[in-house]
């Protein structure tokens, strides 16, 4: 009884806090922050995987997501100069297409689901189902995922070569590796100028 | 009170509503954001979302199976995939033309 | 088959060494060496003549009666069905080899001629002599009308070709357009002639048995089980039968092709080509290419006798026209065309008067025809010589050229003689027979109209003579004129020779169709022409030897008639005004503004809108992918619906 009433408490918490983050991923200005919220954002999914009764794909979210994808992300964001030039906001008739188009699929999709009426089934999740999928990603009868389990390996393994082949700089051998070096003169400086500005405003605010 | 939050434990529709308005809010970063690596992250809200999918309808459709949790495990490594790429062609895209602006890649239009 | 000589089966090699030739010297010798092409150009002809020379031995010594039509080489060319075929071959019968015989002669001639006589453009000009040559025998050759009017096309290619050859010249151009036009207007009825003896050929076409290969055969067309058949059925024009209407069709083909009144005005300004082409194409073979069809389908034209009759009125009557135009005008080279046409109405009127019972008109025509095609060339060759020495065209400006050119003079004077008809000369015999065969078939009128042209050629002929050849020089060029390279006198001799002796071939024993009736001079004929003849001389020289005085007088007596004459009848204005006041005004102009405007306007109009939609829709494609993927959205968002709607309503 009470189990069930803190779930309950439990779910619309983080579904509040998900719905928040998420909203902070995509209006906010400064794309550290934003990766930030989406850090959160993701930590709150671990904790409905959790509720869901999906502890090991709490643990890989939290392992790779988290650990991984976000950081690459900021990577991203630091490689290419976004956390200054990031704050260039779209114009405001793309504002409400994007709006116009996530509200109309939200409304859509979610009114669909609410009137549809699912097959249920009563039974709980058991709570050694980690070895069942451990058992189940290396079995090689029928529905096991073996194959598809080998294809994301080769997958994961052809995304690194190609990132290395796309941002690997073609310079001439001997040269040394840098990222901003023929950077422009003056879009350096006009880096610098936004970098003032952004200062500007946060003295402001 | 706790009568009432115990008799009020969220159905598939509540995890699938939640699902749905996460999916629709990086469906809306994915149109409005205009930095490259926003619209990435917006794409990564949209993917998790999916995944949750996946998981809750595990839960309430066939708890003994673990398919579901298996199809969200891929769903991750494809996503992590996606990002490497993905930093891999802003940052050569941002050497090339020192912005990584969206709004601005309309190369193709021409 | 007997008549299966060495010979006869390289028969096809006559028009083929033109051919070959042609592209050899178009394609490889052109950009080489003009000297090359030129010469090679001129043995591939004379290889030719001498081959046609040896088919001629042989045919005609091989069959000691009847000259059978032989078709030694076919291949099929076109097969719509079975009976309905169109072959490409060689004819071998009397005429066709009495044609290559008369074509390759002048034309190897002309070659040599032109050797001496082009200095610009060599190769490009032997290799159109090449390809007319070609055509021109093809033509001769052919097995079936359709054979004949794919030749008929390209010799007039060839001929539209070589009048234009001076393309920087404005009036050359004109007159190369004016003779394709006016030749493909004539075409047009000889093409519809074509189709409906087609038509009712392959209707009754019964049997390939006879040797026949299809419904255009010439033997067909001219088989009596052919004719009489549509001879008989109405064709709703004019009371014609089908078959008088075909031969008017066709006939008015051969009227265009040989110039004859009305469609006549494109041969006087076809002179503006070189002067070998004129000697050869619009003297010799081109121009005589329609009496060879009409000889050629002499026993259909004779099924139809209406036919016949209008084209002997024809040929007379232009005979005459030409005749009277001819002595008014200055050109050298258009006195030569009017005299061409004269003749040509000559051979027409011959053709005419010929009935299937009394064929002696056939014989005369084909007689006249090869006499002419030497004493012409030979007159045009000639003229060319002078007009070479001189630099003009206009006979007042030239005189006493007598001394100065003697070879050339003695050429022109036997080729005047001939033309005009005196005895020994081969003008005579051929005119002979051609007066004989009128007045023996009862057409006086006719008779009549021929004896005086006989008076009008030597007038009109003389009168050059007279005025170029002897006097005195009346300008600075005639006053040092120089005689003509050798390579340019050789074929003059060769033609002079010809001339003098070619009214001695027994023709009657060749070329005859049915018995032989005439073979030898009707005395009283003979004298009554040479009487003419030698009129017309004596009155050229009372006018023009020495002093012009008298001839001015004389054509102030005529007054109207004389400028008429002069400006050739206002033919040519009268066409104009046909055709530009009339036919463009009330015709094209509207037709072209209805084009240019409706036609063109709904074209242009559902390109405007094509336009200006693209222009519109060209703000969809921003390049922005923002906007692509709201527009996807959108379309996810409607397919959602739809699924939704129909799920609820079915559940």
């Amino acid at each position: 009884m009470l189990w069930q009433a803190a779930y309950t408490v439990l779910f619309y918490l983080f579904a509040v806090a998900a719905i928040s983050f998420a909203i902070g991923v995509t209006v906010s200005r400064r794309l550290l922050r934003a990766a930030v919220y989406l850090m959160s954002l993701l930590l709150t999914g671990a904790a409905i995987y959790v509720m869901l009764g999906a502890f090991f794909l709490a643990g890989v979210q939290v392992l790779v997501y988290v650990g991984g994808i976000v950081v690459v992300i900021i990577f991203a964001v630091m490689l290419t100069n976004s956390a200054q030039l990031g704050l260039a906001t779209s114009p405001g008739y793309r504002k409400v297409m994007a709006f116009a188009a996530a509200a109309g699929m939200a409304i859509i999709s979610c009114l669909a689901l609410w009137t549809s009426k699912f097959n249920l089934s009563a039974a709980t999740v058991p709570s050694d189902n980690i070895k069942a999928i451990g058992l189940k990603l290396l079995d090689r009868g029928a529905g096991g995922y073996v194959l598809p389990f080998e294809i994301i390996s080769i997958l994961l393994l052809a995304a690194v070569i190609g990132a290395i082949v796309i941002a690997r700089r073609t310079t001439a051998p001997g040269q040394p590796f840098t990222t901003r070096g023929d950077e422009p003169a003056e879009l350096a400086n006009s880096t610098l100028k936004t970098q003032l500005c952004i200062e500007q405003e946060e003295q402001k605010v | 009170m706790i009568e009432f939050l115990a008799s009020h434990t969220p159905g598939p529709h509540h995890w699938l509503v939640l699902s749905m308005i996460l999916f629709s809010i990086g469906l809306y970063g994915v149109l409005s954001r205009s930095n490259a690596v926003g619209v990435l992250m917006s794409v990564e809200i949209m993917l998790n979302s999916a995944a949750m999918n996946f998981v809750i309808f595990n839960k309430y459709i066939s708890p003994a199976a673990v398919d579901g949790q298996i199809m969200a495990i891929f769903a991750i490594a494809v996503a992590a995939a996606e990002a490497v790429v993905g930093m891999a062609i802003f940052v050569a895209i941002y050497r090339r033309r020192w912005s990584i602006d969206v709004s601005t890649m309309d190369l193709m239009k021409d | 088959m007997e008549h299966s000589g060495l010979i006869m089966k390289f028969a096809w090699l006559i028009p083929a060494i033109p051919l070959m030739s042609f592209i050899l010297v178009g394609l490889v010798l052109r950009p080489l060496s003009k000297r090359i092409a030129g010469l090679t150009a001129t043995a591939a002809i004379f290889v030719c003549a001498a081959l046609a020379y040896l088919l001629a031995w042989e045919y005609f010594s091989s069959c000691a009666h009847e000259y059978a039509a032989i078709v030694p080489v076919t291949f099929e060319w076109l097969r719509y069905q079975a009976g309905l075929s169109v072959q490409m071959g060689v004819l071998v019968d009397p005429i066709s080899v009495l044609l290559m015989v008369v074509v390759t002669t002048v034309s190897a001639l002309v070659h040599l001629y032109s050797i001496g006589y082009m200095h610009e453009d060599y190769g490009r000009f032997f290799t159109y002599l090449n390809l007319f040559t070609f055509s021109m025998l093809g033509l001769v050759a052919a097995v079936n009308i359709v054979q004949m009017y794919v030749f008929w096309e390209l010799v007039g290619v060839s001929s539209f070709l070589l009048i234009g050859f001076y393309y920087k010249k404005h009036s050359a151009v004109a007159a190369s357009n004016k003779a394709f036009i006016v030749t493909r207007f004539s075409d047009l009825g000889f093409l519809t002639g074509i189709l409906i003896l087609g038509y009712y050929g392959f209707k009754f076409f019964v049997d390939t048995s006879a040797g026949q290969t299809g419904p255009f055969d010439f033997a067909y067309l001219n088989s009596a089980a052919f004719t009489t058949k549509i001879a008989s059925m109405p064709s709703g024009i004019f009371d014609f039968s089908i078959l008088t209407l075909s031969m008017v069709l066709v006939f008015i083909g051969a009227a265009g092709k040989s110039a004859m009144f009305p469609l006549h005005i494109w041969l006087p300004d076809a002179m503006e080509g070189p002067t070998p082409v004129s000697a050869l194409i619009h003297a010799a073979t081109m121009v005589v290419a329609g009496v060879y069809l009409v000889a050629r389908l002499f026993p259909a034209f004779a099924a139809s006798g209406s036919a016949l009759m209008m084209v002997a009125y024809v040929g007379a009557f232009t005979s005459l026209f030409a005749a009277i135009i001819g002595i008014t005008q200055d050109d050298i080279k258009r006195v030569l065309a009017f005299s061409t046409l004269s003749q040509i109405g000559y051979m027409m009127l011959a053709l005419g008067v010929a009935t299937p019972a009394h064929p002696l008109g056939y014989t005369a025509s084909m007689f006249h025809l090869f006499t002419h095609a030497f004493f012409k060339a030979l007159l045009f060759l000639a003229a060319g010589a002078v007009i070479h020495a001189v630099s003009t065209n206009n006979i007042w400006e030239m005189g006493g050229l007598r001394k100065k050119m003697p070879v050339t003079h003695i050429t022109f004077l036997i080729a005047a003689l001939a033309i005009a008809g005196i005895y020994p000369f081969a003008g005579f015999f051929s005119k002979d027979e051609i007066l004989a065969s009128a007045l023996g078939n009862g057409h006086t009128l006719i008779f009549a109209v021929a004896l005086t042209v006989a008076a009008l050629t030597a007038v009109y002929m003389f009168r050059i003579y007279f005025v170029a050849f002897t006097g005195k020089a009346r300008t600075h060029h005639a006053l040092h004129a120089h005689e003509a390279p050798k390579i340019m006198l050789i074929p003059l001799i060769v033609l002079a020779i010809l001339s003098a002796i070619a009214g001695f071939v027994p023709m009657g024993n060749f070329v005859r169709i049915g018995p032989n009736v005439h073979n030898g001079i009707n005395h009283t004929i003979a004298i009554a022409a040479s009487a003419a003849a030698v009129l017309g001389i004596a009155a050229a020289w009372f006018f023009y030897a020495g002093q012009t005085a008298r001839a001015a007088g004389a054509a102030k007596t005529f007054g109207v008639i004389y400028l008429a004459a002069k400006q050739k009848f206002y033919i040519d204005e009268l066409y104009m005004f046909i055709t530009k006041s009339i036919l463009f005004r009330f015709v094209a102009s509207p037709i072209a503004w209805f084009d240019r405007h409706i036609v063109d306007g709904g074209v242009n109009l559902s390109g405007f809108l094509t336009r200006m939609t693209g222009q519109k829709l060209r703000f969809a494609q921003t390049g922005q992918v923002q906007t692509y993927g709201f527009w996807f959205a959108g379309g996810l968002l409607l397919v959602m619906l739809v699924i939704w709607a129909a799920i609820g309503v079915k559940s």
